[in-house]
């Protein structure tokens, strides 16, 4: 097997988050000794988790310049410790901070790269991975003979790694920044503000609200407040993530009455996210299904839509509840609430 | 006038100088865009002809399309392809998917193996002989292969085509000679009139809520000024009707007869013994009213629909229904079984052919295409003679512009109105005009008259009564006397319209009709036949483009027809009573309603309660 | 900013979202089923990337706009069409796949060369837009390795806002887990920014807009160079659809109870 190198980036408090766990994970079922690289403002913690997992080497850039996720600065430091390793087969987790920068460090090394890999095997002494295309339309097995080779891997794809730290002599590698690379400086983070939290990527369940919440009801009346309220009720009462169909994301230009709770960050599939959890649960969504197609990555998928022939119905999910989602979503509230 | 037209009246809307705006990229349009193209540049690459909006430039040519792209929305064809191969004489079927020469034609007279059509006492004394001769008959699978096909008929030396496609092959080719321009998701709302002049288009406004007021991102219209103004917009056309209501149709021509055609594009089963080119037409089943269709493409696809007719007098007509049962008839389902759906449409079809025809031209406009009168409704054909009455225009407006003449009426009418009364769409238009009169009483007198004005060439047909189909439409108590009662009815109305649910399904079941059993593939429910097939979308930002105009003729009205016959359930009948609820989001814009109006308008009656408007989106495939 | 932006908008083309895919195995590897036959338009991402860089070159004049476009010719012509008339931008056409299974190195490579080979380029106020990533290949990495290419070390991803300061200086929010957004400031042009949906609907047809934008529209396509994008590099073992299919257990009559009481134990079970 080539030389496995295993990239993270460690936390504010130096440690390693879920995902790199899983990245960690999905390298090591790849065989074989491995190395690890590690970058952040405090690395040592993390550098003793990537040493317990069993990298034979642990490479390190610290230090302040390297606190903030930023490109120039993460991608010379990745590119140094790749350089470093000899790294022919690079794991890292599909973070927003790695996303920003692996397909930038995989062309300085003169490698390639593939993302959003969800399967990871070794066929003839080779990685073979699982990944998507046409927005999880369709779904390809592939490997490359060039090296070195960056594979993404999605958050959630993998049960993190799980043990005790060990003990790590990082190997420091030594990345300075000129100006040109400080140009950017990252100054906060921003919530949403809507106020509520309704993405929880680690949530057990996904609410998918669908564009009936917003329709007229059999009463002949829109109830678009009370719809409102028994989501966010839910989703607080569940912890749950919300997500939607971009229908009903887009709906703020046609003037009507809309979920103020929805922005395009809450939108799933087509051209929004694909979040994996371990449960969905769709409401009023009927016909919607090819615009959810980020539905495909829910292990257990139950819906409640007024008709039994809507296209939910059709394979797609485990259980479908023929009623009226404003009436089930309140006693399910109730219910949970206790 | 509402609050929102009164709105959109005082804005300020910005203007365009073009020398000829076209409306609707239809076959008619390609004909002419094609035909115009070609004349408009000398081989040296120099204009033939200068503009007069941009002096030293080719004249500027303009197409506004309502639809998304140029491919959506349109239907599946058998043409013999006359027309066509004028201007292609090189045409290779292969270069244009979906696109097949006809290899064999078949005529299928579908019995009834349910029980549950209503068959005259005519039909059913055929059947009975049928049944019983059957051994010595081409009869299988409860259907009666007909030994010949009426010369009239026949496209045996034709072609199979899928109108998305080919408006998409014939499209691209002319964006790339660069002397014309084709703007899809563009409606266009009304033709700009100085006195009975028609001098341009006026866009349809943007940024606008459902019923047309400003909103976010208000865009008004904009008015596209033209020396000549092309409308080739369709049966349903918005321009073209706006233009019969201001100057009314030719003595003695009415738009009576319509049909609203619906279809499927399936992947057929593995091992489908149909071979590409294959055509087959069906009358007799679901209802004697109803023809069929049947086409077999290239790469084991196939298309296939029904036409629901204007004289297929039932108030709960819902062609989705009806195409369900008759894509499972035996003779149609042991090719069918195991089908996948790929694509989905509905469109309306102009049958009153020749005797609809419009005034053709007018001072600054002139009328190409079906919404012309151009459908030859005894061959079935509309395609070819649309895609002619284009080329003819083209060549009166070359004609004129080397010649520098206006485009007045008169010089109108003698480039192009001329050409067109001498062209064999003329000649073959006239044989046929009448050949459909016979199905205003019955279908059995229907198929008499065809054949009568098919074989005599026209001297002879059976008359017709000429009336609307709001003159014809009768109650639900009417259509289903002997088989339930009016209070029966009435008990289902009751509970139907409290869901906001049309009647059609209630009724057929207790009609007879076996409840639809979904195999999720092909026979899936009408919104997945929506989504997966049509891909139905449209953008925010448009009015409805279906408006029920008087509200009180709605509350009166007891059969919804609007909403029964609607191809994409984007009607649905009202809870609260009054005027249906539209949804612009899942229509098809076959502009069905508009003609299935029950009511008739206190200001024409030529007009029902139903305005249907120039609006965006509909259907997403281009397969259809 | 003083003379404004040079925004370079990437963007190819993918099949209309709610078309069926299929994939099959042609010459040059995977490839989609009757590619030829379906509508297509501007790759979504890379379509608000277009609507920001028209807004942000409204706000400060003297920018421009271009929008550099890797696609089969006869299609892109068809999905130009359907955009022309939005905002006002300068083609830039390369006759080459649209294909997802393109290697996107090989995508960056093109783009990359067309962007340089833009007549009075200048680096110091170019700021290069595109979609984070497509809706084919859907591996948000061309434009890292077009900005990488361009020498420029300014990139942000997921972006959904620009803001710019009138010393040429700009702040962008980039989406991050969780739902929230990254906050940054960056000194200014030269950047590359991959953009998520950002905040702008989408404009308008204007057809004063298509016009003025055909002027350069059917030039660019008739000078649009092949390009030899490929699946080179991959080797696939397969592509296929998803075939999970479920027995989708359907519970009606039932009382909105015994639903409720069934949600709520598989909820917190």
């Amino acid at each position: 097997m080539s030389k496995v190198l295993v990239i993270a980036f460690a936390e504010q408090d130096g440690s390693l988050g879920k995902a790199a766990l899983e990245a960690l994970a999905a390298a090591k079922q790849l065989g074989g000794e491995f190395c690890a690289g590690v970058i952040g403002e405090k690395i040592d913690a993390a550098a003793d988790m990537l040493a317990g997992a069993g990298a034979a080497k642990v490479f390190g850039v610290a230090g302040s310049d390297f606190a903030q996720p930023r490109y120039a600065s993460d991608a010379a430091a990745a590119e140094a410790i790749a350089k470093a390793a000899g790294a022919e087969i690079i794991v890292a987790a599909g973070t927003s901070r790695w996303s920003r920068v692996a397909a930038g460090v995989a062309h300085r090394l003169g490698g390639q790269i593939d993302t959003h890999v969800t399967g990871l095997a070794v066929e003839n002494d080779a990685p073979v991975v699982t990944r998507w295309y046409y927005r999880q339309r369709m779904m390809a097995q592939m490997t490359r003979a060039a090296r070195p080779w960056v594979i993404s891997v999605d958050p959630g794809s993998f049960a993190a790694w799980q043990g005790a730290p060990g003990s790590a002599s990082i190997e420091a590698v030594d990345v300075t920044l000129g100006d040109a690379a400080k140009r950017t400086q990252v100054t906060g983070v921003r919530t949403p503000s809507s106020g509520q939290q309704t993405i929880r990527p680690e949530a057990d369940v996904l609410f998918v609200a669908g564009a009936g919440w917003t329709k007229k009801q059999p009463d002949g009346q829109f109830h678009v407040a009370e719809a409102e309220k028994l989501i966010l009720d839910f989703v607080d009462n569940a912890k749950a993530s919300l997500g939607s169909s971009k229908s009903l994301v887009d709906q703020k230009g046609e003037g009507q009455a809309v979920l103020t709770c929805l922005s395009h960050l809450n939108q799933v599939g087509q051209t929004g996210s694909t979040p994996r959890h371990p449960k969905g649960l769709a409401t009023c969504c009927h016909g919607e299904e090819p615009h959810v197609v980020g539905w495909r990555f829910i292990t257990e998928r139950r819906a409640i839509n007024l008709d039994a022939n809507c296209g939910w119905a059709q394979g797609k999910a485990d259980v479908l509840y023929v009623a009226d989602s404003f009436a089930v979503m309140e006693k399910v509230n109730a219910l949970l609430a206790e | 006038m509402s609050l929102a037209e009164q709105n959109a009246a005082d804005v300020d809307r910005q203007c365009m100088d073009v020398d000829i705006a076209c409306v609707g990229f239809g076959p008619a349009m390609g004909g002419f865009l094609t035909t115009l193209a070609r004349g408009l540049m000398n081989e040296d690459g120099t204009p033939a002809v200068e503009s007069a909006t941009m002096p030293g430039m080719p004249p500027q040519v303009i197409c506004y399309e309502r639809a998304d792209d140029i491919g959506f929305g349109v239907s599946g064809v058998v043409t013999r392809a006359r027309a066509l191969r004028e201007t292609f004489p090189d045409l290779n079927p292969e270069e244009i998917p979906l696109c097949h020469p006809v290899t064999e034609e078949q005529l299928l007279y579908l019995l009834d193996p349910i029980g549950a059509s209503r068959r005259p006492l005519t039909v059913r004394l055929a059947d009975g002989a049928i049944k019983a001769l059957k051994w010595a008959l081409p009869y299988s699978d409860h259907a009666l292969r007909i030994p010949f096909i009426p010369g009239f008929m026949e496209k045996h030396d034709g072609l199979l085509l899928s109108l998305g496609q080919f408006n998409q092959w014939v499209g691209n080719q002319l964006m790339a000679s660069g002397t014309v321009q084709v703007w899809p998701s563009s409606p266009v709302s009304e033709p700009l009139f100085e006195e009975k002049k028609v001098v341009g288009v006026r866009l349809a406004d943007q940024g606008v809520d459902k019923t047309g007021a400003p909103d976010a991102g208000f865009m008004p219209g904009m008015d596209i000024k033209a020396a000549l103004t092309v409308i080739g917009d369709g049966p349903v056309g918005p321009v073209g009707r706006r233009i019969d209501d201001e100057i009314g149709m030719p003595e003695g021509n009415h738009q009576h007869d319509w049909a609203v055609g619906m279809k499927v594009v399936v992947d057929l089963p593995e091992g489908c013994e149909l071979k590409p080119g294959t055509v087959l037409h069906t009358l007799g089943f679901p209802e004697p009213e109803i023809f069929g269709f049947l086409y077999v493409y290239p790469g084991n696809v196939a298309a296939a629909g029904i036409f629901v007719p204007s004289w297929f007098d039932n108030p709960v007509r819902s062609t989705y229904r009806y195409m369900q049962h008759w894509l499972q008839h035996p003779a149609l389902w042991k090719h069918l079984e195991g089908a996948t759906l790929r694509s989905w449409g509905a469109k309306t079809i102009q049958e009153s052919g020749r005797r609809g025809e419009p005034h053709l031209a007018g001072d600054g406009f002139a009328r190409i295409g079906e919404g012309s009168g151009s459908t030859n409704v005894l061959t079935n054909s509309g395609v070819d003679e649309a895609w002619k009455t284009g080329t003819l225009l083209a060549e009166g407006v070359l004609e004129l512009l080397k010649d520098g003449k206006p485009f007045t009426k008169e010089n109108l009418e003698a480039a192009y109105v001329a050409r067109r009364r001498e062209s064999w769409v003329e000649q073959e238009g006239r044989v046929a005009e009448k050949a459909r009169d016979g199905f205003q009483h019955g279908f059995v007198r229907g198929m008499i008259g065809m054949a009568l004005a098919g074989f005599t060439k026209g001297h002879m047909a059976l008359g017709g009564d000429g009336r609307s189909p709001y003159q014809r439409v009768p109650t639900i108590e009417e259509y289903a006397k002997g088989k339930l009662s009016a209070e029966e009815i009435e008990t289902l109305r009751k509970e139907a319209h409290a869901k906001g649910q049309t009647l059609h399904d209630a009724i057929m079941d207790r009609l007879g009709w076996p409840a639809i059993e979904y195999d999720g593939k092909l026979i899936v429910s009408h919104q997945d036949a929506l989504l997966l097939g049509g891909k139905v979308q449209a953008q925010p930002g448009y009015a409805d483009h279906v408006v029920f105009v008087y509200p009180h003729l709605c509350e009166e009205c007891g059969t919804k027809l609007c909403a029964e016959v609607c191809s994409g359930q984007a009607i649905t009948v009202n809870p609260e009573g009054g005027v249906p609820l539209f949804d612009r989001e899942k229509c098809v814009h076959c502009g069905a309603c508009m003609w299935n109006c029950g009511s008739v308008s206190p200001e024409s009656t030529e007009r029902g309660g139903i305005e249907f408007r120039a609006g965006a989106g509909g259907l997403h495939s281009a397969e259809n | 900013m003083t003379g404004g932006f040079q925004i370079v908008v990437c963007g190819g083309i993918v099949p209309n979202p709610l078309q069926t895919l299929e994939p099959i195995t042609g010459p040059s590897g995977p490839a989609l089923k009757n590619e030829a036959m379906l509508p297509a338009v501007l790759d979504p991402w890379a379509w608000h990337a277009l609507f920001e860089a028209a807004n942000l070159a409204k706000q400060n004049p003297g920018s421009k706009v271009w929008l550099v476009a890797l696609a089969p010719k006869a299609k892109l012509q068809q999905v130009v069409m359907t955009i022309a008339q939005k905002v006002p931008f300068e083609l830039i056409a390369i006759d080459g796949p649209a294909s997802g299974f393109a290697e996107s190195a090989d995508v960056a490579e093109e783009l990359a060369a067309a962007i340089e080979a833009i007549p009075g380029l200048d680096k110091s106020k170019l700021l290069v837009f595109g979609g984070w990533e497509s809706a084919s290949r859907g591996a948000g990495t061309t434009m890292q390795m077009v900005g990488e290419k361009l020498g420029i070390v300014d990139q942000f991803q997921g972006v959904d806002e620009l803001k710019a300061a009138p010393d040429g200086s700009f702040e962008v929010l980039e989406r991050i887990e969780g739902g929230r957004h990254q906050v940054s400031t960056c000194a200014g042009a030269p950047a590359l920014l991959g953009w998520a949906t950002g905040n702008l609907p989408e404009p308008p047809n204007n057809p004063q807009v298509g016009m003025a934008n055909m002027r350069g529209v059917m030039p660019a396509l008739q000078k649009a160079k092949p390009a030899k994008a490929g699946a080179n590099g991959a080797t696939y073992a397969s592509v296929a659809l998803p075939q999970q299919r479920r027995a989708t257990r359907i519970v009606k009559d039932t009382p909105v109870e015994e639903i409720a009481r069934e949600i709520a134990a598989w909820i917190k079970g």
